[in-house]
This record gives structure tokens, C-alpha cells and sequence, in this order.
């Protein structure tokens, strides 16, 4: 008979967040150390994949997310940040199909405005993509970071529009994306 | 125009992109993934093979291009992407080397090809000549040429049979009970050719030596070389024609 999985308390958890965020230079050590004593915790992934997407190591990152969804299908923030990557890498139908669970979350959730945000811009509707990101925001009050990364698209997405030209665009560094740990609190990461 | 960016196009990060190809080659074994890497990387191979390309060959772009294409997907198939190192720094080094490889098989062929070209002009040269001074009809000294060369032909495919080259399996009218009849045939009565011509057709048509290898060999002239191919022709094809 299987058990339930083995999951890092809370206080170790938020230790390493704080390990992270005070700029420790082994935090991805010390994910990987837990991580052999609580493979089955998807908190741990999804911390492991913020750090490794971070730093550019984008394909263990990317492996990192899925775990961390298929071990904690309802961690609505990973699966939001599983289809953002996606997205980012050009995946957009593969990003929908992950972000498809996130209509379940309550009306008025800043994810589900993000999401909508979102598709919008993947079908070139520009407006509506604006009017939902920037709804979104102001609905987050959790995660600044996220915050920041749709601010940024809102921003490239002005720039585009203002220009009928179709100047390209200067590419932006998202950074927040890559450094997950903002929004990331052991305790809220379930809904 | 410059092209209206599309909305996706605003938040898609290459790193990304091309990671996310990586992962479904190489860990989700998806084969589709391949085309859009060597897309990525095509003009990337094309620049190694202008780089590595010698100039002045007998040889095209395309060619250094091909082989440049053949060593980017060797290198995509062989490539982990989770090693640390950058595919760029990876492949490198087995374009340019697939592309080195290519000119020198290329170079290995056009000798073959050139030394055929030198064998075939001997044996018509001499066949020709021998024909030239025995028949006084065109027709007939034509008849007689194509039938010289055809006998060289089958002992050119006596040589398969001798040699280390194993035949090919695959059945082919060459292949027939009759055809490899008509070889052994050929080779035994090669051997009972006067020594002379007998060594010249051995060497030629088995082992490969030229004419002017043949003549160093036997302490003769080329002309006289020619001379004794000409006479075993002739004598071979009505031993056989005696046959059937």
C-alpha cells in the first residue's frame, strides 16, 4: 500500500526561500539536497526550476516545472509558470494545454486574468490582452514579481501598437520570470 | 516592410525555445523536434563548410554544403544537451569535419574515377589498334572492338570472383547460372593463355594495374603491353565463341 508522499515541513522550506532571497550561492545545492530526502514534494521542484530558469539552465528548468506540476497538479502558481514558460518558448498551444486547470480558480483570480492576458496576445488581440494583464495586476497583491514580468509585456505590447510601423521591438530582459522566489510562500502556493 | 511582430513573438526567449526543442528530442524522443534544430543551426553549418572548403577544387558550395548538413545532423543526434557545453562549441568541430571528410572521399573517388578513365582509354587504344590492322571493313573493325571490350568487360567481372571482394548477394541477371559459367570459363582459359598475355590480363583486369604498371612489371614496353591485351582479346572471345 503506498503512502502519502514525504513533504518538506514549511520551516525548512521557508529557510531555503530565505537561503535564496539573502543571496546564498548554494541555494541550488541546497534544493538538490532536499530534494533527495523529499523527492515527492513539488514545492521543492518548482523552487529547484525558478532557480535553474534563473540562471539559464532552461531545459532542467523546464523538467523541474513538470515535475513539479505532475506532483502538484492544483499548485496553481507552477502550472502558471510551467505554461508561461512555455510560452516564452514559442509553445504556445502546448502553454494553453497546461493553463487549461487554471479556469477552475475562482473568478477575480489574478491568475485567471493573467491567463486570459495572455491568449489574447497569442491571437494578436492586443487590446483585450492589455485590459486583462493590467486587471490582473491590480488584482495580485501576492506576487510582485509576476507583477513585473506582465508590466513588462503590457510595456513591449505599447511599444508595438504605437508603432504601426512594426519597428522591432527592443527585447527587454524579463528577469523577474526567471527569479520565481517573490511570489513564492510555502503556504499559499495551493488553491 | 519590416515585418508586425506578432504577439508571441513579443515573449518568446530563443534560450528558451531552443531548450524546449532539446527537451522533446532528447528526452521525450519526439522526432519532430529535429527539423526545427537543424533549421536553427543550417546557416550556422553553411558558414563552417565556407570556412573549411578548399578553394580551387573541382567541387561546388552545395557539395561542402551537403556534407556540412550531414555533420550538423551527426552532431544533433550526438549531442547532450545537458552536458553544459554549447551545441555551437559541440558541432563545430564535426561539420568541419564532415565537410574534410567529404573532399576526401570526394578525392578518392575522382582517382578512381580518373584511373578507370585511364584503364578504358588503354584497353579501347589497344583493342582499336589491333583491330585497325586486321580488318580493312570500319564496320566490321567496329565490330570487333566492341566485342574485345566486351570481353574485357567479363573479365573485369572475373576479377569479382577471384578477388577478396565478396559478390553480391542481391540477385541480378549477372548473377545467373550461365553468366558464372561463362567467367569460369574466361578464367580458366586466361590461363592457358601463352605466359605473356596471360600475365597481362592477370594484372590488369585482376589486380588493377595500369598498362604503363603492367609494362614496369614485365620489363616490357607499354606498346608491347598493348599488343599482348590486344592478342589475349582476341584469342579469349573465340575460345569462348568456340563454346557456344
Amino acid at each position: 500500500m503506498m503512502g502519502a508522499p514525504k513533504l518538506c515541513d514549511d520551516h525548512t522550506l521557508q529557510e531555503l526561500v530565505n537561503a535564496i532571497q539573502s543571496g546564498a550561492k548554494d541555494e541550488i545545492e541546497q534544493a538538490d539536497r532536499l530534494l533527495v530526502e523529499y523527492p515527492e514534494d513539488g514545492r521543492l521542484h518548482f523552487l529547484r526550476g525558478s532557480l535553474l530558469a534563473g540562471i539559464g539552465r532552461s531545459i532542467e528548468a523546464l523538467s523541474a516545472l513538470r515535475k513539479a506540476v505532475e506532483l502538484v497538479p492544483d499548485m496553481a502558481i507552477a502550472r502558471f509558470q510551467l505554461g508561461f514558460f512555455l510560452l516564452t518558448s514559442g509553445d504556445a498551444a502546448e502553454a494553453l494545454s497546461v493553463w487549461g486547470p487554471l479556469a477552475l480558480l475562482p473568478d477575480g483570480h489574478y491568475l485567471r486574468y493573467f491567463v486570459g492576458g495572455l491568449t489574447h496576445l497569442i491571437r494578436d488581440e492586443f487590446a483585450d490582452s492589455v485590459r486583462l494583464l493590467e486587471e490582473g495586476i491590480a488584482a495580485n497583491q501576492e506576487n510582485p514579481a509576476l507583477n513585473g514580468d506582465m508590466g513588462l509585456i503590457i510595456e513591449q505590447v505599447g511599444k508595438l501598437r504605437a508603432d504601426a510601423r512594426g519597428v522591432t521591438v527592443e527585447g527587454e530582459e524579463m528577469s523577474a520570470t526567471s527569479m520565481l522566489l517573490g511570489q513564492f510562500a510555502p503556504n499559499r502556493t495551493r488553491h | 516592410m519590416t515585418k508586425l511582430p506578432r504577439g508571441l513573438d513579443l515573449v518568446i526567449r530563443p534560450e528558451r525555445a531552443e531548450a524546449l526543442l532539446w527537451v522533446k528530442l532528447r528526452l521525450e524522443q519526439r522526432q519532430e523536434a529535429r527539423e526545427p534544430l537543424f533549421n536553427r543551426y543550417a546557416s550556422f553549418a553553411r558558414s563552417i563548410a565556407f570556412r573549411v572548403r578548399p578553394w580551387g577544387r573541382n567541387t561546388t558550395a552545395k557539395d561542402a554544403e551537403q556534407w556540412a548538413y550531414a555533420g550538423l545532423l551527426q552532431a544533433i543526434d550526438a549531442f547532450d544537451p545537458l552536458h553544459g557545453s554549447r551545441f555551437e562549441s559541440f558541432a563545430k568541430p564535426r561539420i568541419a569535419g564532415s565537410v574534410r571528410d567529404g573532399f576526401a572521399q570526394l578525392s578518392e573517388l575522382e582517382a578512381q574515377w580518373n584511373y578507370r578513365r585511364k584503364q578504358e582509354r588503354d584497353r579501347l587504344r589497344s583493342v582499336k589498334d589491333g583491330a585497325a590492322t586486321e580488318k580493312k571493313d570500319p564496320i566490321e573493325a567496329l565490330g570487333e572492338i566492341a566485342a574485345c571490350l566486351a570481353v574485357g568487360l567479363m573479365l573485369d567481372g572475373t576479377r569479382m570472383m577471384a578477388g577478396d571482394e565478396a559478390p553480391d548477394p542481391a540477385p541480378s541477371a549477372y548473377e545467373s547460372l550461365e553468366w558464372r559459367q561463362t567467367l569460369l570459363l574466361l578464367q580458366r582459359e586466361v590461363e592457358q593463355l601463352a605466359p605473356p598475355e596471360a600475365t597481362v590480363i592477370r594484372q590488369h583486369y585482376v589486380h588493377g594495374l595500369t598498362f604503363t604498371q603492367v609494362a614496369e612489371l614485365m620489363g616490357l614496353s607499354r606498346g608491347r603491353i598493348s599488343q599482348l591485351h590486344t592478342s589475349a582479346l582476341a584469342k579469349l572471345r573465340k575460345r569462348i565463341l568456340r563454346e557456344y
